[in-house]
């Protein structure tokens, strides 16, 4: 805390707003996670530069309530750059051939917005495990 | 505030920073920084984590997976393969004893699973040099609430109705404590919160201090607002450094931020704080012996009444509470009294916080709610005896305490059933007790610990603890009579009974329980002249166990007196004359060839 | 005015009043050694016990500090209270053998045995001479070293003092120094020759010498056992 004003209640309230990202992190499990795979294949496709623009979009709205993972490689390795994108009780979506600008788009729309992509999207739903 | 996607929580409690934590904080900042992660990584230092057998301990967030035991060269793969590839590293994992799977995610480990964290609940989560960072999680949300919307008297009925017994060991209600804080006559009044941990093995409000400090500054003003104080003492033992830091961190940021000293959160209620630093006795954890220390002078004990909530502190009235109790108040005031009050069983209400210590798996801190059995704990969550080893005792409450022993180990843990068992609830130390643990040589442990610590006032503790434990050292010599055991247990009840102050009245507990649960031990030293769990070293012989020797030599090399005969590859033979017991041929051994003889009837070879 | 019971009696006392005080006013007798009328009191010899409360809330409090308290229930001669005394009085004597104080209070109180190795010391901290140098002569000269079995009364850094001007009250209170006994022999350390049902000194003299006297300076306990 930089400025040396003394906190009243209201400010204490304002605090734990601002630092929601935190606890998120922490300890909630979020609004929604978006997960970058970045096996060996998805580093050299460019994931690195997809993930800078999602936290870069993340930053400049201020988002704090979204989790933001990495995992290894999905299986698909020649569709890489890919990210999932869960909604807190929805399944989740695969987005493949991400460029960072589509990664923004993403965001925009379906982080923001609520809306699906599907022109980026691969499929809905995960993978069955046995 | 900056936004980063991963945090890196580092485990910097005493345990883990004199395991290399700083070191591994610092090699994962350089780590991070040569892959320019900086501004998407954060790596913070947090407070105890509980788990202090696998320190180091690293919590990646928000994955929440769990990594122990880091060596620094450890770091750049961990970097790599977790926050580039995104693939968690299994090696570096808790893997439970005797299995192979690792388990990757803190709240699937056995160890953590089963506790219900209140006091604890900010360990390894926050950065505790960072008032802003308690605020997140709610903190000072109680203290604003009691300030603007609650009475003096609505706060005490609440902790009252919440049920909340002191948590420094002698369990008396804290709301009793409050309210006769508050109907006192004199001003000004204190509040103290005692930090002076003295129990050998116990850890917790160390771990409360350097992982969460702000919760009991938190506790104290809401205390300071229903008792009517307007000042408070934090006495924080001197063997702590760490924790000293940390609360001194913790005041300054609550002082400039308002939420400590004067006009508090713009409400106008003054309270401040002050540190007060322990000198290195044992007896000034008691009440009256701190406040005698606060005060300057000696730190002897002195009777009660009149007590401390009505003359304390330079005669004023003062409400001294232990460091946990003021961190369980924030919690009860923001979450109410029904809450608190349906954890636990009808006469312990809520949490308590156990170093598990000694012969156990799983050493660390844990908190459990009240209720729970101690077979829960030590095989449960402790994750039971290693080396095979079965249980034999566990030593509750420190050395004011007793041992509990296998046949009680279905005892729910209250306040009153310990007591009852003669035990003691007392800090919440658990020392456990394996078949090599030998418990004559535990009594005179914990007398020799309270004879050093006797402040010397009373004869019947100064006197007492000396002669007891020149009688259990006699025993353990192979010099005792069955008169000596006489003499002890008269020895034990007087001190019991006629002592000032606490530790005086309790010290005689540790050779009671024994007497009481393992009068057989005491009988063999002295009877058979045997030490039935072979720790006694007079009472032990050394032998070669003949199908496991391979004559090597070793232990022929290590004996100090050329007590063992034997050629190369010859089966070894200790000579008893010269034997002096030392067991460097034992620790030589790589066969596990030499015992010291015990149960066994004596085998010449 | 405070009323409560002693020995079944009830009894009325003034405010501030500690049990010793009320039993003194009423005669009844409690045994002391660190208790010395005019200094606070100290609380530590724990000979002046008393067993208030009543069933499994009993306990032994040192009347020399405790306040009376109105409904307080107080008996001073229970069976806790006597082996807590004998034990206190028994551990004593095994430390400073020397003292007569401390032998006489064995023979009142019928302590035939010391089963602990004698120490020989002569100090056995009661504080007296503490307090007196505090409260009475205004020096705190001496005071309170380390702690436990290692406390020791002694000048400050053990140098010689400045304030101590050598009045020697501290000597004058003291229990252990007061009077030495020739009576104890080294391995029983326990004497019983003086102050018991059958003195030994009367059989060579009309008066208990130990009251004209010094103890044993008559000889006839000392001899009696040679």
């Amino acid at each position: 805390m930089a400025e040396k004003k003394k906190l009243r209640i209201q400010d204490l309230a304002k605090i734990r707003e601002k630092t929601r990202a935190l606890t998120t992190i922490r300890g909630s499990e979020g609004r929604a996670k978006v997960t970058v795979h970045m096996g060996t294949c998805g580093i050299a496709a460019g994931a690195r530069e997809v993930m800078e623009a999602l936290l870069d979009e993340v930053r400049k709205n201020k988002v704090q309530d979204v989790i933001v993972a990495t995992s290894g490689c999905a299986g698909l390795c020649n569709r890489e750059p890919m990210a999932t994108v869960e909604f807190k009780g929805q399944p989740p979506v695969k987005y493949v051939d991400l460029t960072p600008q589509k990664m923004r788009k993403i965001f925009a729309e379906h982080i923001l917005c609520g809306r699906l992509v599907p022109d980026y999207a691969l499929a809905i739903g995960s993978e069955t495990v046995y | 505030m900056k936004q980063y996607r991963a945090h890196l929580l580092v485990c910097a409690g005493t345990g883990c920073v004199s395991c290399g934590a700083f070191k591994i904080k610092e090699a994962l900042e350089k780590e991070i920084r040569k892959r320019k992660l900086q501004d998407e990584i954060l790596v913070i230092a947090t407070g105890c984590n509980g788990f202090c057998e696998r320190g180091p301990i690293l919590m990646v967030h928000p994955d929440g997976v769990f990594y122990q035991q880091l060596k620094v060269s450890d770091i750049p793969f961990l970097v790599e393969e977790h926050l580039i590839k995104g693939r968690p590293v299994k090696k570096l994992m808790y893997i439970p004893p005797e299995e192979k799977e690792p388990i990757p995610k803190m709240k699937d480990i056995e160890f953590f699973k089963h506790q219900r964290l209140i006091v604890l609940r900010n360990r390894g989560r926050i950065d505790p040099e960072k008032a802003e960072e308690y605020i997140a999680f709610d903190g000072y949300e109680a203290m604003g609430k009691a300030l603007t919307e609650m009475k003096s008297e609505k706060i005490i009925s609440e902790i009252t109705a919440s049920g909340l017994r002191g948590r420094g060991g002698a369990g008396f209600p804290t709301g009793k404590k409050w309210a006769a804080g508050r109907a006192a006559k004199g001003s000004p009044k204190y509040l103290i919160c005692n930090g002076d941990e003295g129990d050998p093995g116990a850890f917790m409000d160390r771990s409360v201090l350097e992982a969460d400090p702000h919760a009991i500054l938190e506790g104290m003003v809401i205390g300071a607002k229903a008792v009517g104080a307007e000042k408070g003492f934090i006495y924080i033992r001197h063997e702590y450094p760490l924790a000293l830091k940390r609360v001194e961190i913790a005041i300054r940021q609550a002082r400039e931020n308002g939420l400590l000293g004067e006009d508090i959160l713009g409400t106008g209620f003054n309270f401040d704080l002050e540190i007060v630093q322990g000198a290195g006795a044992f007896v000034s954890g008691e009440e009256t012996a701190l406040i005698a220390s606060v005060e300057g002078r000696i730190g002897m004990p002195r009777q009660r009444p009149p007590y401390p909530a009505n003359k304390g502190l330079w005669g004023k009235p003062t409400v001294i509470n232990n460091v946990e109790t003021w961190a369980t108040v924030p919690n009860i005031i923001l979450r109410g009294a029904k809450w608190f009050s349906a954890l636990g069983t009808k006469t312990s209400k809520g949490t308590k916080i156990f170093s598990l210590v000694g012969k156990i798996n799983n050493t660390g801190l844990v908190e459990v709610p009240m209720g729970i059995s101690l077979r829960d704990i030590v095989f449960g969550i402790g994750g039971g005896i290693p080396g095979g080893h079965e249980f034999k005792a566990v030593q509750i409450g420190g050395p004011s305490g007793g041992c509990i022993p296998a046949k009680l180990l279905d005892l729910p843990i209250d306040y009153e059933s310990l007591t009852e068992a003669g035990a003691m609830m007392g800090s919440g130390g658990m020392i456990v007790m394996d078949d090599k643990t030998c418990m004559v040589d535990i009594a005179k442990y914990f007398l020799n610990f309270l004879r050093d610590e006797s402040c010397g006032k009373c004869v019947s503790c100064r006197e007492g603890t000396q002669r007891m434990w020149e009688i259990v050292k006699k025993i353990t010599e192979g010099k005792g009579t069955e008169k000596d055991l006489e003499v002890l247990e008269e020895v034990a009840r007087t001190c019991k009974d006629a002592s000032l102050c606490g530790l005086g009245q309790t010290a005689a507990n540790p050779v009671l329980t024994t007497l009481q649960y393992f009068r057989h031990e005491y009988e063999a030293h002295i009877l058979d002249k045997r030490c039935p769990a072979g720790v006694c070293q007079a009472l032990i012989r050394y032998v070669v166990v003949a199908e496991k020797c391979t004559g090597c030599q070793s232990c022929k090399n290590a004996c100090p007196t050329q007590a063992i005969k034997g050629t190369l590859k010859d089966v070894h033979l200790i000579d008893q004359t010269k034997c002096i017991k030392c067991g460097a041929c034992q620790e030589a051994c790589r066969f596990e060839a030499i015992e010291a003889q015990r149960e066994e009837a004596i085998q010449i070879i | 005015m405070i009323t409560f019971r002693m020995n079944g009696l009830e009894v009325s006392a003034e405010e501030g009043w500690t049990i010793l005080e009320a039993a003194k006013f009423y005669g009844l007798e409690i045994p002391t050694l660190c208790y010395y009328e005019g200094l606070t009191p100290y609380g530590g010899c724990r000979l002046c016990v008393v067993e208030i409360g009543e069933g499994t809330r009993a306990k032994l409090v040192s009347s020399c500090t405790y306040p009376v308290e109105e409904g307080l229930v107080v008996r001073t001669d229970t069976k806790r209270v006597i082996a807590a005394r004998k034990m206190m009085i028994e551990l004593m004597v095994s430390v400073a053998p020397g003292s007569k104080v401390l032998q006489d209070l064995a023979s009142q109180f019928g302590v035939t045995q010391v089963r602990f190795e004698p120490r020989h010391e002569e100090c056995i901290l009661c504080g007296r001479c503490v307090r007196i140098c505090a409260e009475q002569m205004d020096a705190r000269a001496i005071g309170f070293h380390q702690r436990g079995y290692k406390t020791k009364i002694s000048t400050p850094f053990d140098i010689r003092s400045e304030t101590c001007r050598l009045c020697g009250a501290c000597m004058y209170v003291c229990p252990a120094c007061q009077l030495r006994c020739q009576g104890p022999q080294a391995e029983t350390t326990l004497c019983n020759g003086c102050l018991t049902m059958d003195p030994t000194c009367l059989d060579y003299y009309d008066d208990l010498q130990c009251w004209m006297y010094d103890a044993g300076r008559c000889g006839t306990c000392v001899r009696e056992k040679t």
